[in-house]
């Protein structure tokens, strides 16, 4: 991708060099650039005003990729503000319904799906095309072009580390220098003339093609972004101790979505540390395929497990009331403690009747575990009551009537009272289950990005002359080069290069 | 515990550093300058031993760990980063103005972990969601990037107090000592470039964490959202300078503005809610 610098460098090529080739091709970028109408930064005005041209020039500009990656961030930061998806259900709810409307047509409350994002969005995908395209052609020249090794003006004001002079039979050293520009550089361009030979060498100039990696990965991404969003899922699933399901909730939606197997969690552990925080969520998982256990295997954070390319991970836990609960009743001040099975019917003790446990809850109207038993007496009409398992807290929540009706009175069969004192809980595990075919792609992105970086700010493009002509008895080699950036690297390079090409010629 | 001993120690002996290399700016002497230079070096060692020791001492409580995983521990390390970073320049550059810029933010965010009530020092062991071998690669790289645009925010500020008494330096007054100011321009650019590739990493590294914890490699979290407003930012310093040609002023107050979304990256999402939780206390 050409830029301004490299175009200043161009034109520092240009002063620097006169040699018809090099004009040439400096002028050849000029004109090629001018031709296109495609570099706003060079030709403004002269822009043909048909369609494609206006839209070329709106997508070739830089300012546009400025301005697109600003608005971007900034309609991130919207959503960083509003609370999003199911976060803004309380936010909502406090709105003004007006602003509740315009917001809703906006979709800010899921800004990051939106519409106005996708175009956000496509917009760059545009221009990084666009951008590319255009600029493509003068990286190939860069590229692929090679200049005369004969220069002259680069070896003025050379530093003297630049420069050595060899001793021996000139033709030899010759030899040996070019033998040693091959090895190093590969290819090697070469002048031969009766007072002085010129080389040319180059290295790194596949960097110049950094910039078009690096924005090769960021269009990989987004590929990856929609191809999961196009071809995958997201959902959740809560599975009790012992039991199974092929059914998942999808997110976002009140879709069920059948998997096609079952899951089945055979147990569920936290364990803690000393301190109470927690150490470890653990499920055993059984995937079952047409009733027959087909996989098992162990489900802990960080460690997500994979069935027929669907993956699911340890999301969340809880307990629901299980079907057991213990009770104690109080006759007379004597205290009898007994455990109960939900629809199951036990003797009072004393001989009172028979009790069947109805129905357990986990949070009955706000104030807790409850559990519905009903007295079957010996003599008399079958009595039912919710006992709470905090009777303080159901003493000053329930309103007055409730209070008074038998229904809510553990004292309601005399001369029993009746206290719940625990109520068996089970653990249930909350899955996160997803497939997501562009995952790849997103990796294989990442990666790209990651080298492309790399080549696009630590790699340059690094051409060296090289001339070595007659001196007294031997040959004066000196070395010159220019580089896209990394001057500082260049003259390191170069020092080395002298240096060692002594080296390797004596 | 011995290592939290230590870095309370270490935020004075940075404090130090600090003001010697103030002194050095206002009074041009160079041996301050020198000293200054030996007691950040110093305090450095003094950190770099603590943080190792803190790791060992975690072992020593049966809940060993990498000292990455609270805000704490996370302050720590990234007063390391900016301290080692900016040594680093120092030694490159041959130039210790950027010290006396740099090195409050270090003794600042020292002081912040070791005398702020709401920052627990203790130990902890690490919940379920930071056991992974993620955790390291993710909270060095993010933390080299926010280093390093610490030390860009540093330099956007001495270029634009050079730039707004141009022509008023007396002779021998500090501005002089401030290096040219496209010299400044130039490392800003280089810093820059290495805290957006860090923070490239860091991005990566974290979203292939989440897609193993949460399922999701992108999950729209509010400390991800911001570290991809600060990656967009930085973005647009990169083609603004390479394509735009902007230089200097711009590209300093665009720098000051990324820095300001790296810190509320930090600190400000903690204020929203999120998944990042246990960088919090």
């Amino acid at each position: 991708m050409i830029d301004r610098s490299e175009l200043r460098a161009l034109r520092i090529f240009l002063i620097l060099d006169s040699e018809e080739d090099t004009l040439a091709f400096a002028i050849s970028v000029q004109v090629k650039k001018t031709g296109n109408h495609m570099n706003a930064t060079i030709n403004h005005g002269t822009s043909k005003k048909s369609g494609l041209g206006i839209f070329w020039r709106f997508f070739s500009s830089v300012k546009l990729t400025i301005a697109l990656l600003v608005i971007l961030a900034a309609v991130s930061v919207i959503g960083t503000l509003i609370p999003q998806r199911e976060g803004a259900i309380d936010f909502a709810m406090g709105m003004n319904p007006r602003l509740f409307q315009v917001f809703m047509s906006l979709n800010l409350f899921d800004i990051y799906h939106s519409l106005l994002f996708r175009i956000i969005l496509g917009f760059l995908v545009m221009n990084l095309v666009v951008c590319s395209i255009d600029r493509f052609p003068v990286t190939w020249k860069l590229f692929s072009y090679i200049p005369s090794p004969d220069k002259s003006r680069i070896f003025q004001d050379i530093p003297t580390e630049q420069t050595c002079i060899l001793s021996g039979n000139s033709k030899h050293i010759l030899d040996r220098i070019e033998e040693f520009l091959h090895k190093r550089y590969g290819k090697v361009f070469s002048k031969k003339g009766d007072k002085y030979s010129s080389f040319f060498v180059q290295t790194g100039r596949f960097s110049r093609f950094g910039v078009y990696i690096v924005h090769f990965s960021i269009l990989l991404i987004l590929a990856g972004g929609l191809v999961g969003s196009l071809f995958g899922f997201e959902g959740y699933v809560n599975i009790v101790e012992g039991d199974k399901t092929d059914k998942i909730h999808v997110s976002g939606s009140r879709q069920q979505k059948n998997l096609g197997f079952e899951i089945r969690c055979d147990r569920f552990t936290v364990s803690y540390y000393k301190s109470g925080m927690p150490k470890e969520y653990k499920s055993e998982i059984t995937f079952i395929v047409n009733g027959k256990d087909v996989k098992k295997g162990t489900l802990l954070v960080n460690h997500p497990l994979h069935f027929r390319g669907i993956t699911f991970y340890q999301a969340s836990y809880g307990t629901i009331p299980g079907k057991k609960i213990i009770l104690r009743a109080v006759i007379n001040g004597k205290s009898f403690s007994f455990p109960v099975s939900l629809q199951k019917s036990v003797p009072l003790p004393g001989n009172g009747g028979e009790l069947l446990l109805e129905d357990i809850r986990d949070n009955l109207v706000g104030i807790g575990p409850a559990a519905l038993i009903s007295i079957l007496p010996r003599h008399g009409e079958k009595i039912s009551i919710w006992i709470f398992k905090n009777p303080a807290l159901a003493k000053s929540r329930l309103p007055e009537p409730m209070l008074k009706s038998p229904k809510f009175n553990p004292s309601a069969f005399r001369p029993y009272t009746f206290f719940l004192e625990g109520v068996d809980t089970v653990y249930y595990t909350g899955l996160q289950v997803s497939k997501d075919p562009g995952v790849p792609i997103v990796w294989a992105g990442c990666v790209i990005l990651v080298t492309g970086l790399f080549i696009t700010f630590f790699m340059s493009h690094r051409r060296i002359w090289i001339r070595a002509e007659n001196h007294k008895s031997g040959v004066r080699v000196r070395v010159a080069g220019m580089a896209n950036r990394d001057p500082v690297g260049l003259r390191r390079h170069l020092f080395k290069l002298t240096d060692d090409l002594r080296k390797y010629v004596l | 515990m011995t290592s939290s001993t230590i870095l309370s120690y270490v935020t004075f002996i940075y404090f130090t550093g600090f003001t010697l290399y103030l002194l050095m700016m206002v009074m041009g002497k160079k041996s301050f300058g020198t000293a200054a230079t030996f007691v950040s070096l110093a305090g450095l060692v003094a950190h770099s031993v603590a943080i190792v020791l803190r790791w060992m001492e975690s072992y020593q409580l049966g809940i060993g760990h990498a000292p990455l995983s609270n805000l704490y521990e996370s302050l720590i390390f990234f007063s390391w980063t900016v301290t080692l970073f900016y040594l680093v320049v120092e030694w490159r550059t041959k130039n210790r103005v950027l010290g006396a810029f740099v090195m409050p933010i270090s003794s600042l965010a020292l002081a912040y972990a070791s005398f702020s009530p709401s920052v627990n020092s203790r130990i902890q062991p690490l919940v379920p969601a930071l056991k992974s071998n993620w955790l390291i690669a993710h909270v060095i790289t993010c933390f080299f990037s926010y280093a390093a645009f610490a030390l860009s925010f540093a330099l956007s500020i001495i270029y634009l107090i050079k730039l707004k008494n141009q022509g008023a330096g007396r002779a021998g007054s500090f501005l002089n000592r401030i290096p040219d100011s496209r010299v400044l321009d130039e490392l800003n650019y280089q810093i820059v470039i290495i805290g957006f590739l860090m923070l490239t990493l860091g991005i990566i590294t974290g979203s292939v964490w989440a897609h193993s914890a949460w399922g999701t490699y992108w999950g729209w979290d509010p400390k991800e959202t911001w570290s991809l407003i600060t990656w967009l930012i930085y973005a647009s310093v990169i083609h603004a300078r390479i394509a735009r040609g902007w230089e200097g002023k711009r590209i300093a107050v665009l720098c000051i503005v990324g820095f300001a979304c790296v810190i509320f990256t930090y600190f400000g999402v903690n204020y929203l809610a999120g998944l990042h939780s246990y960088a919090k206390s």
